[in-house]
């Protein structure tokens, strides 16, 4: 009876039904992404005085963004830390820059196969994944030199230190995308698409093992999840995402060289995760934002602040102080990055800080 | 050796380790060349300089940090890598800088000509590892330390204070990090930090974590393979020896898949 009676309701209902889910779901990412397509107009007349190309910066966002989205899902879900993502990102780039400049594939099918490659190279590091801890975070991060020292070595495939020049730009089949304000579309569609996609993961059955395995992977075995499998799985996705990231980052760059793609760009990757909130979607986001804005903002500053020392200007990197500053308050103060501490203010209307000096009673 | 020293005592990995051995090397260039003090003096200050900077470091950041995750300290701890190393950059700005060696010149073995340099290297190193041995199985701090590393919670039960352990460790590991970087490199400069981060870390996980010994045969173990892999590499297979910056890390993960108890190291069994 009770099944007779499901049926009896029009399928253009139950469609709107999922409809009206669907949107109320991913509420944040509509706004997001309204906000985004609004953001050409009004980010040019902003640029000229901050001496910051708003649209320029924020195409970088947009494919750090899908790179942090990978490894917040191996990092801030599986609890694996990864200091390897670089690697997938140069391996990405790579890819797509060899097969359009070297063998003439269309710029779309490039970024795929940067995806495919990169994450075949994930399924074959894979065995790594055995390792726990420090071992792994050392281990990825020997990847990444691994990979650096390929990038540069192999001088008859990615032309050594020299890289590659004059890569094709962005493009569809029929379609160039040549402006600065197309290509910053281009990768924020893409962009949206990974983070509905990657958000409706964390919720699903999927998300729902791997943040099991985080907590103990004794009990999420027991359980009846496939930890391994699960693992090797999401490293591999991550790998892929980065792939993306570093595919679209060729072609937005024109050219790439081995440099870009030392360990210190999975660091600031990690940063991204770690600063923006691990285990959460919008803290790859808010991550991508802050580490990519931040040098822009020192750089400009002093055009803000008029006079300058001398000595402050000669010196070039002052950057890293500040970085290493941030990095190290941010750990300390607010360890679960900037979305989880916004949050708390606005939902508790709690302090974003902690205070780690207070002495515990029973340490 | 500093690597195996903090990870004893805190369960951390200090990825500033290598940032101790550059200042090692700088405050050394400093001391001798800048200010001409005589040589055993300024290697003495920066030793003692190089100690502070790593109790600093560890009362202000690692010991906020004691309860947090993992992931939490390794990034803290690289966060502390760049400023370091951009502190170094704006105090010290050229590329690199000549520590003058010990005793110059060189003398000829039957069959080799070694300079002298190599041997303080390796007198100083073997003087270091007796004097931690000595420290971590005889005296009392050592012991204390070394109980603080098998379980936190019991050793802060029969009374050590774990914190100041973990102080110690660090002011111990940043002195032995300081007096590598200056014996070890009489050209002190930059790109040293992170290489030689990955590169201790082989070391003492080659050798087996937690084994003062086994680091240093880690050590031995990982320059050998360094100096011979890209030789045989470019005699038999014909490739740039560009390759050698990747054996450390192939030698890491090679040995973590294998034998991750180190070469020396004595297996453990898993409990659940």
């Amino acid at each position: 009876m009770l099944e007779e009676k499901q049926d009896t309701v029009p399928w253009w209902k139950k469609a709107n039904r999922g409809f009206t889910y669907l949107i109320r779901r991913n509420r944040t990412l509509l706004v997001f992404a309204v906000f985004l397509a609004v953001m050409p107009f009004w980010a040019k007349p902003l640029s000229a005085p901050l001496g910051i190309d708003l649209i320029f910066v924020m195409r970088l966002v947009g494919v750090f963004t899908i790179a942090a989205v990978g490894l917040n899902l191996l990092m801030g879900y599986a609890g694996q830390v990864s200091l390897g993502q670089g690697a997938f990102f140069g391996i990405g780039a790579y890819t797509s820059a060899i097969l359009t400049v070297k063998a003439g594939f269309p710029v779309w099918l490039g970024i795929i196969m940067a995806i495919i490659i990169s994450a075949l190279i994930g399924l074959l590091v894979a065995p790594i994944l055995r390792l726990k801890g420090h071992y792994l975070a050392m281990a990825t991060l020997g990847l990444g030199i691994i990979a650096f020292v390929f990038f540069r070595e192999m001088t008859w495939l990615t032309g050594g230190n020299e890289g590659i020049r004059s890569i094709p730009g962005l493009a569809l089949p029929g379609i160039g995308v040549t402006s600065r304000r197309g290509e910053f579309y281009f990768v924020w569609v893409i962009a949206l698409i990974i983070l509905a996609l990657c958000a409706n993961l964390a919720r699903s059955r999927v998300g729902r093992a791997i943040r099991a395995l985080h907590q103990s992977e004794v009990a999420a075995e027991a359980m009846g999840v496939n930890v391994a499998g699960s693992k090797i799985r999401i490293f591999m996705l991550s790998a892929a995402l980065g792939g993306l990231a570093g595919g679209l980052f060729a072609h937005l760059q024109g050219f790439i060289d081995p440099n870009m793609f030392s360990i210190t760009l999975s660091i600031s990757l990690v940063t991204m995760v770690v600063v923006g909130g691990m285990e959460s979607i919008w803290g790859a986001v808010a991550g991508a934002g802050v580490i990519t804005f931040l040098p822009k903002i020192v750089e400009a500053l002093p055009k803000w602040l008029g006079e300058v020392p001398k000595w402050v200007e000669r010196y070039s990197n002052y950057e890293g102080i500040i970085f290493g500053l941030i990095l190290i308050l941010t750990m300390i103060f607010m360890p679960s990055g900037i979305t989880r501490g916004l949050s708390d203010v606005v939902r508790y209307r709690r302090s974003p800080f902690i205070n780690p000096f207070r002495k515990k009673v029973v340490e | 050796m500093g690597f195996n020293i903090i990870y004893n005592s805190t369960g951390i990995i200090n990825f500033a380790q290598g940032e101790f051995c550059m200042f090692g090397g700088l405050f050394a260039f400093t001391f001798s060349v800048s200010l001409g003090l005589p040589l055993p003096l300024a290697v003495l200050l920066a030793v003692a300089v190089t100690a502070v900077i790593g109790g600093t470091m560890e009362r202000l950041v690692v010991y906020p940090l004691r309860n947090a995750n993992i992931i939490t300290a390794i990034i803290a701890t690289i966060g502390v890598s760049i400023f370091f190393k951009s502190m170094g950059r704006l105090f010290w700005p050229k590329e690199a800088y000549k520590v003058p060696e010990f005793t110059g010149g060189s003398f000829s073995l039957p069959g080799a000509t070694v300079s002298r340099q190599f041997l303080w290297v390796l007198g100083l190193t073997v003087i270091s590892v007796l004097l931690v041995y000595l420290f971590f199985n005889h005296t009392k701090a050592g012991k204390a330390m070394r109980a603080c590393s098998i379980n936190r919670q019991a050793a802060s039960l029969v009374g050590i204070n774990v914190s100041r352990m973990s102080l110690y460790a660090f002011i111990l590991a940043a002195a032995l990090g300081g007096l590598a970087g200056l014996i070890n490199a009489p050209y002190a400069s930059y790109s040293i930090g992170l290489f030689l981060g990955i590169k201790g870390f082989t070391a003492a996980v080659v050798g087996g974590l937690g084994n003062t010994f086994g680091a240093v045969t880690g050590g031995l173990v990982l320059g050998l393979l360094e100096e011979l892999i890209p030789g045989f590499l470019t005699v038999v297979l014909g490739v740039a020896s560009g390759y050698k910056d990747a054996v450390a890390a192939v030698l890491l993960i090679v040995v973590l898949l294998l034998r991750p108890q180190g070469i020396l190291g004595k297996g453990t069994v898993e409990k659940v």
